[in-house]
């Protein structure tokens, strides 16, 4: 089995629309979204009957005054001001660490699963071809999103075990902390989707030696190439000299955002098709050679 | 006055609206918080002089192996797997560590000490066209953003009356701290099903954080889309709209000043300040 990962590092570059993309171009795929915080593949994969699971990153504090004395240790104590002056808890700041329990010299504090999202397993018909779809939905506000990257990830990985599938493609969530973390575990290629610009380029550099540190090869993709084509020539050779393989050039295209803007995955039109293909191709290919 | 720029969908243009607004107010000295320090680019489009750059640490255990009997009540208490107790060792591992010092606390030989973990670096900048720049910087391969963010947030080396801070994206445990005690929050969307749908999460994390919020809708072409079925559902204000602009998006790659490609956008903005202090007030 084979997992092709689609980061950016900046938001916003096309990594859901190409992703999506990709997914129906491959002849039998699994898909994955671990953008947990802000999931948008099922816009475009459009879930048949979705299955939810709960899901708990943790713990959290309960207090009960009617026990507590007042004593103050548990707010001293907290590292995350998670208890103010009136012993009230703030689930947005507890970490659910159990300090404040530990220490409490009445046992006025317990500690309880606390939900914090959702996971699905769903299918997906693209022109009658039935792709297996997983994502969730970390709640706002809640923390410990590589957990739940690593249970979508863990329960994609099952599927295609159980079913015989040899491709993973998934979609990332932006920057290079926690959930991509997550992400590259077993990851075999990662795209980058990246933009021309000089913020664009930074963020390119910094998931390139996120990667080059976790030792995940990857394949750059320049996207809206024409918005400023001396940075895109740049980011080409600045990949050659770190032996990045290209996959290649797409240019802004205003029928690619008309059709996202509809919930269409793009290479559903012709036009699209045509311009995503050869890219797609390439980075087949690389994948093939990746162990 | 401290104004929050933030979006559940990457790439809809925070870091435009919270350097542009810094611009506008440059009379004012603000101050712009970079709080992405995933990936820190407000300083990319804003000329600014590095002033000093500081080390951020946050505190993980070290267990002294010469006191250390193996007990193992640490590796028990620790909620997030961070200590394994071996039968001649302990280890730690940093990456699951939430810093919270508990086996510190309640280690019975006082074997664990904690020791500084660097997370990434606050640089202070002062920004040529008036006011100042702290930017947070994630070490590369670091999980745990909210203490940097945190840090960032913290840094002061002189107070202004408006403080801008650029968040990260999403609508989790980044995104809230950099949120988080702010007068208002800007969250700046586009006008399609992937902005809408973010836009929703993301004004369920300022609900929940009780900061007041409006939205910018960027790239508007005419239309509010169902960006405006949500703004009216969770009664949340549309402050300005932003036009679409292929020139803008082709001076902004360059690293350009945004004003000057589309000059219409410091109206826009000084209408967004005028609302916003108007709310704040």
């Amino acid at each position: 089995m084979k997992e092709l990962l689609v980061l950016s590092g900046k938001g916003g570059t096309g990594k859901t629309s190409l992703t999506a993309s990709f997914i129906c171009l491959a002849e039998k795929a699994i898909a994955c979204d671990y953008d947990v915080d802000a999931s948008n593949l099922p816009i475009l994969l459009k879930p048949v009957d979705p299955k939810g699971h709960e899901f708990s990153a943790g713990l959290t504090a309960d207090l009960d005054k009617d026990i507590c004395i007042d004593c103050g240790l548990c707010r001293d104590l907290c590292r995350f001001d998670a208890i103010n002056s009136k012993y009230q808890i703030s689930t947005l700041s507890c970490e659910g660490c159990g300090f404040c329990a530990e220490v409490c010299p009445v046992e006025a504090i317990s500690m309880s699963e606390r939900p914090s999202g959702r996971w699905f397993a769903s299918m997906s018909d693209q022109d009658g071809k039935m792709v297996p779809l997983f994502y969730a939905e970390l709640r706002p506000g809640e923390e410990n999103s590589g957990k739940l990257v690593a249970q979508v990830k863990s329960s994609a990985r099952q599927k295609a075990l159980e079913e015989g599938y040899s491709l993973l493609i998934s979609d990332g969530s932006p920057g290079i902390g926690c959930p991509v973390i997550s992400s590259l575990v077993e990851a075999n290629l990662v795209v980058i989707v990246a933009e021309p610009s000089v913020s664009g380029f930074h963020d390119l550099k910094r998931v390139r030696e996120l990667l080059a540190l976790r030792g995940v090869r990857s394949i750059l993709l320049i996207n809206k190439w024409d918005l400023n084509p001396e940075a895109s020539e740049a980011m080409e050779k600045w990949a050659q000299e770190c032996d990045i393989p290209c996959a290649g050039r797409l240019p802004y295209s205003s029928e690619l955002a008309a059709a996202v803007a509809v919930g269409e995955v793009p290479v559903s039109r012709k036009e699209l098709r045509d311009l995503i293909l050869p890219v797609w191709e390439n980075i087949a290919k690389t994948l093939e050679k990746q162990n | 006055m401290e104004i929050a720029v933030a979006s559940g969908k990457g790439g809809t243009g925070k870091t435009l609206v919270a350097t542009c607004l810094a611009r506008i107010l440059a009379e004012y000295n603000p101050i712009v918080i970079d709080a992405d320090v995933e990936e820190p680019n407000a300083g990319l489009v804003m000329p600014h002089r590095v002033i000093d750059t500081k080390p951020a640490f946050r505190p993980v255990p070290e267990v002294d192996m010469e006191s250390c009997t193996l007990c193992g009540k640490c590796a028990e208490l620790c909620r997030f797997n961070a200590l394994v107790v071996l039968p001649s060792e302990v280890m730690v591992f940093t990456e699951l560590c939430h810093s919270c010092g508990l086996c510190a606390y309640m280690c019975p030989e006082n074997a664990i000490n904690e020791v500084n973990h660097k997370i990434g670096d606050i640089e202070e900048s002062d920004l040529l066209s008036g006011g100042q720049l702290i930017t947070g910087r994630l070490l590369v391969g670091e999980v745990q953003s909210p203490p940097l963010i945190k840090a960032a947030r913290e840094t002061r080396r002189q107070d202004s009356e408006y403080r801008l801070v650029d968040c990260p994206p999403g609508t989790t445990c980044p995104a809230i701290e950099s949120i988080r005690d702010s007068d208002f929050c800007l969250l700046v969307t586009e006008p399609s099903l992937f902005g809408a749908h973010d836009l929703e999460l993301s004004i369920a994390a300022t609900k929940l954080l009780d900061v007041r919020t409006g939205i910018i809708i960027n790239r508007w072409q005419g239309d509010d889309a169902d960006v405006g079925i949500i703004a009216r559902e969770q009664d949340i204000p549309i402050l300005e709209r932003i036009p679409y602009s292929l020139e803008l998006a082709k001076s902004y790659a360059k690293g350009e000043n945004p004003l000057t490609a589309m000059p219409e956008l410091q109206v826009i903005l000084e209408n967004v300040i005028k609302m916003v202090k108007e709310r704040v007030a």
